[in-house]
């Protein structure tokens, strides 16, 4: 039995900005709701089921998703809360299309950590025996990954900022994100301690924001569309929780996800013209972008500022990381730049790799290829 | 359409008040390992993994599932967790499901536990509530499960002792399941006498609260009979919400159940769910609900609920069993209830319930919900 073709046709997406402090959740949530639609011909009422993201602890709300099913335009459809990266929400929504019993899905993802504690957000991920007594969280598997990368690699600190430097000004190109001053390479290094050897500007930002994203059916996405993106590969994978455990020096659950969504594109290699890319830190990213199979290790640098896959043209999750929005954003930049190429002056891509990732150190990764 | 889905294997912890030999993971890896010996299967057959669990607030553990997936054994393999409060066991059965029909997977793991007693359960439920305009008045679950009583009584002139019967009926049918911690034969008299907590709520109306897990295997067709010739098709599954403050709610009927049964019985061909069902199981938070969920999954008609159960005919002998597991009145260990009630179904048709097998069931209806009364599911298993 052959299963249907999932495509992306729409997304809309908030300015990602460090507070939101004038709007509350159900306002930024409501504003892509409302938005998505625009160009499609389609609206709520042709929406067959609805499936968020976001964080009861970053919430403040236990079943948060109860208190915005108004603003999700949720109200009497089939609704489901993955309580991880919307990316994994995109997931649930294109196995549901597949499998035949939904042709359109709304998709979200919002997140508002200026009115949270992130680091407890972290922290409270740990297992309570032997991870936070001794007060490993984030910050700390941060560092570690950090001190064993440039250890190993020929790296240094101060390319790490060239790295966020691009980035940003990327951001601020690209990606729909509030910045006040583009940082340059000595400002990333002078920007405090973030976690040795990491400065501050070396972690992702949080920020405030929230997106929407179509996904449909083939026949929809064909009448509705002008560029149907669609989803031609997908895989997830989760590591062990104990970072000691892990495999030191790569994000082998990020690979297992990508080979899973290669294999089932049926790539051999990772062909993609584009790739969107999620992390927690400057040095996640490398670890990521080596793990997709983009570069050898050690090598990822090299392929973050390349231009034979370009990497995170919108500037990626380092100047902005609305946590639990983050991989969601990276679908709709990708599935963006595929159909509406004129908007990025660029030569039209017709592959892309999407990444998203949650838990501390990146323990589980998700991927998608898109094609045109 | 998408691609035929069975459960093949079952797996539930003995649930209690207070486990203090096991943390979370423990207890999950109890219930997995269950699931897995049933299904003749180990962790290396198994494609992808969903976890659930009710508010982490619960347990003070956020995104419990990236600690409890070495319990597990999944590292390196797909998992995700869902959470949807109550319905949170049910919701993770529909994630499964759709990984299975969508063709991510060929076996998934559904994995569904709380754990209760380590988290100040009511504090937990009340954050639900609007921190501007909701956290002033409402206080934990009950407050609003009385008012949706209280509307019944008003409106439909159902009494007390019609939701004392689904209390009698449901403690009765506990007392044979070997997973239920709470084992006490109830009298209408003594429901009624019991302490209101929050009238018309009284103590024997509220289930016990518990800790436990409770984890299925999901096959697809092709590869369904290595572990069982006989599995538990899921004929049709939805889960369904409405708004929390929409003004139009109705207190009486559930809609978003009747919405999604609408879809289920659609799916799976039921038009006489009376007849046709041999066996329901609901998850009844408390035990005026159980009625109005006989309303919304169309067992009796609109208002009908108090001359359904008056006839017995929900009884264990009656014609349209409901909970013959006892329901929550045994066990209630909330993230995990609505996974127990698609196990304690699923068994049914399977022709191998541990306590009240239904003769000859072959076709069972399993309801779950959670929220705010607004999140609202329900299955249709068949032989």
């Amino acid at each position: 039995m052959s299963l249907g073709k999932v495509a992306v046709i729409a997304s809309a997406q908030t300015e990602l900005r460090p507070a939101w402090r004038d709007a509350q959740h159900i306002d930024l949530i409501s504003a892509v709701v409302t938005s998505v639609f625009k160009g499609t011909g389609l609206s709520l009422d042709d929406v067959d089921f609805v499936i968020d993201s976001g964080s009861d602890v970053l919430d403040g709300r236990s079943i948060s998703n109860c208190g915005f099913l108004g603003a999700l335009g949720a109200h009497h459809k089939e609704e489901a809360r993955v309580e991880e990266d919307g990316l994994w929400a995109a997931l649930y929504g294109a196995n549901k299309i597949r499998a035949g019993s939904s042709s359109l899905g709304l998709i979200v993802a919002y997140s508002k950590p200026s009115e949270s504690d992130v680091d407890a957000y972290w922290s409270s991920q740990c297992e309570p025996f032997y991870q936070r007594p001794v007060g490993f969280s984030q910050r700390a598997a941060s560092g570690m990954q950090a001190q064993r990368y440039l250890g190993t690699h020929a790296v240094s600190q101060r390319d790490l900022a060239g790295l966020v430097a691009r980035r940003w000004a990327d951001a601020a190109r690209h990606g729909k994100v509030a910045i006040d001053a583009v940082p340059d390479v000595e400002g990333v290094l002078d920007s405090g301690n973030g976690a040795t050897p990491l400065t501050e500007l070396m972690l992702a930002r949080p920020v405030d924001g929230a997106v929407a994203v179509l996904l449909a059916n083939e026949d929809i996405a064909l009448r509705h569309s002008r560029n149907p993106v669609f989803v031609t590969g997908m895989g997830n994978a989760m590591d062990s929780h104990a970072f000691g455990s892990r495999t030191a020096g790569k994000l082998a659950s990020c690979e297992a996800a990508a080979a899973m969504a290669y294999k089932k594109a049926g790539w051999d290699r990772p062909k993609a013209d584009i790739a969107e890319v999620s992390a927690s830190s400057a040095v996640s990213e490398l670890m990521a972008i080596e793990a997709l199979g983009l570069a050898g290790y050690g090598r990822g640098l090299g392929a973050a500022l390349g231009s034979k896959v370009r990497i995170n043209v919108s500037g990626g999750a380092l100047p902005a990381d609305p946590i639990m929005a983050t991989g969601l954003i990276r679908l709709a930049n990708a599935a963006n730049q595929m159909s509406h190429p004129e908007l990025y002056g660029s030569e039209v891509p017709s592959r892309a790799i999407v990444h998203g990732a949650g838990g501390v150190a990146m323990q589980s990764n998700c991927v998608f290829t898109l094609e045109v | 359409m998408g691609r035929h889905v069975g459960i093949v294997g079952v797996g539930q912890t003995h649930h209690s008040r207070r486990r203090t030999d096991v943390s979370q993971a423990g207890l999950v890896r109890e219930a997995v390992n269950r699931a897995l010996a049933d299904a003749k299967l180990t962790i290396e057959d198994i494609d992808s993994v969903v976890v659930a669990s009710g508010p982490v607030l619960f347990a003070a553990v956020n995104q419990p599932e990236k600690w409890v997936v070495d319990a597990i054994g999944a590292q390196g393999k797909p998992v995700v967790r869902v959470t949807s409060g109550g319905g949170a066991g049910f919701a993770g059965a529909l994630a499964g499901y759709y990984q299975v029909a969508g063709g991510y997977a060929e076996r998934t793991l559904v994995v569904a536990y709380d754990k209760l007693s380590e988290g100040q359960l009511q504090y937990s439920i009340s954050t639900l509530y609007d921190p501007f305009w909701g956290r002033e008045f409402a206080v934990g679950i009950m407050g609003f499960s009385a008012a949706y009583w209280r509307a019944r009584m008003d409106v439909l002139g159902h009494t007390e002792e019609a939701a004392a019967m689904v209390s009698v009926k449901n403690h009765k049918n506990a007392i044979a399941n070997p997973y239920a911690h709470f084992k006490k034969e109830v009298t209408i008299e003594e429901v009624l006498e019991s302490k209101p907590l929050c009238w018309p709520i009284k103590l024997l109306d509220v289930p016990p609260i518990s800790d436990g897990a409770a984890a299925v295997v999901l096959a697809s067709e092709s590869v369904a009979a290595k572990s069982t010739d006989r599995p538990a098709w899921i004929q049709g599954i939805a889960y369904c919400c409405e708004a929390d403050n929409a003004p139009e709610r109705s207190m009486l009927l559930s809609e978003p159940l009747a919405l999604a049964a609408r879809q289920v019985y659609r799916a799976a061909g039921i038009t006489n769910p009376r007849r046709q069902f041999d066996v329901v199981e609901v998850q009844e938070p408390y035990s005026c609900f159980e009625l109005s969920y006989y309303e919304s999954l169309g067992l009796c008609p609109p208002g009908g609920a108090a001359e359904l159960i008056a006839s017995g005919a929900t009884q264990l002998d009656g014609d349209i069993p409901v909970n013959p597991s006892g329901g929550t009145m045994g066990a209630n260990p909330i993230g995990a209830v609505g996974l127990i009630r698609l196990i304690e179904a699923a068994t049914q048709v399977m022709g191998r319930s541990e306590n009240h097998q239904i003769k000859d069931a072959k076709l069972a209806l399993v309801q779950s919900g959670g929220g705010w009364a607004n999140l609202r599911g329900c299955a249709v298993l068949s032989a």
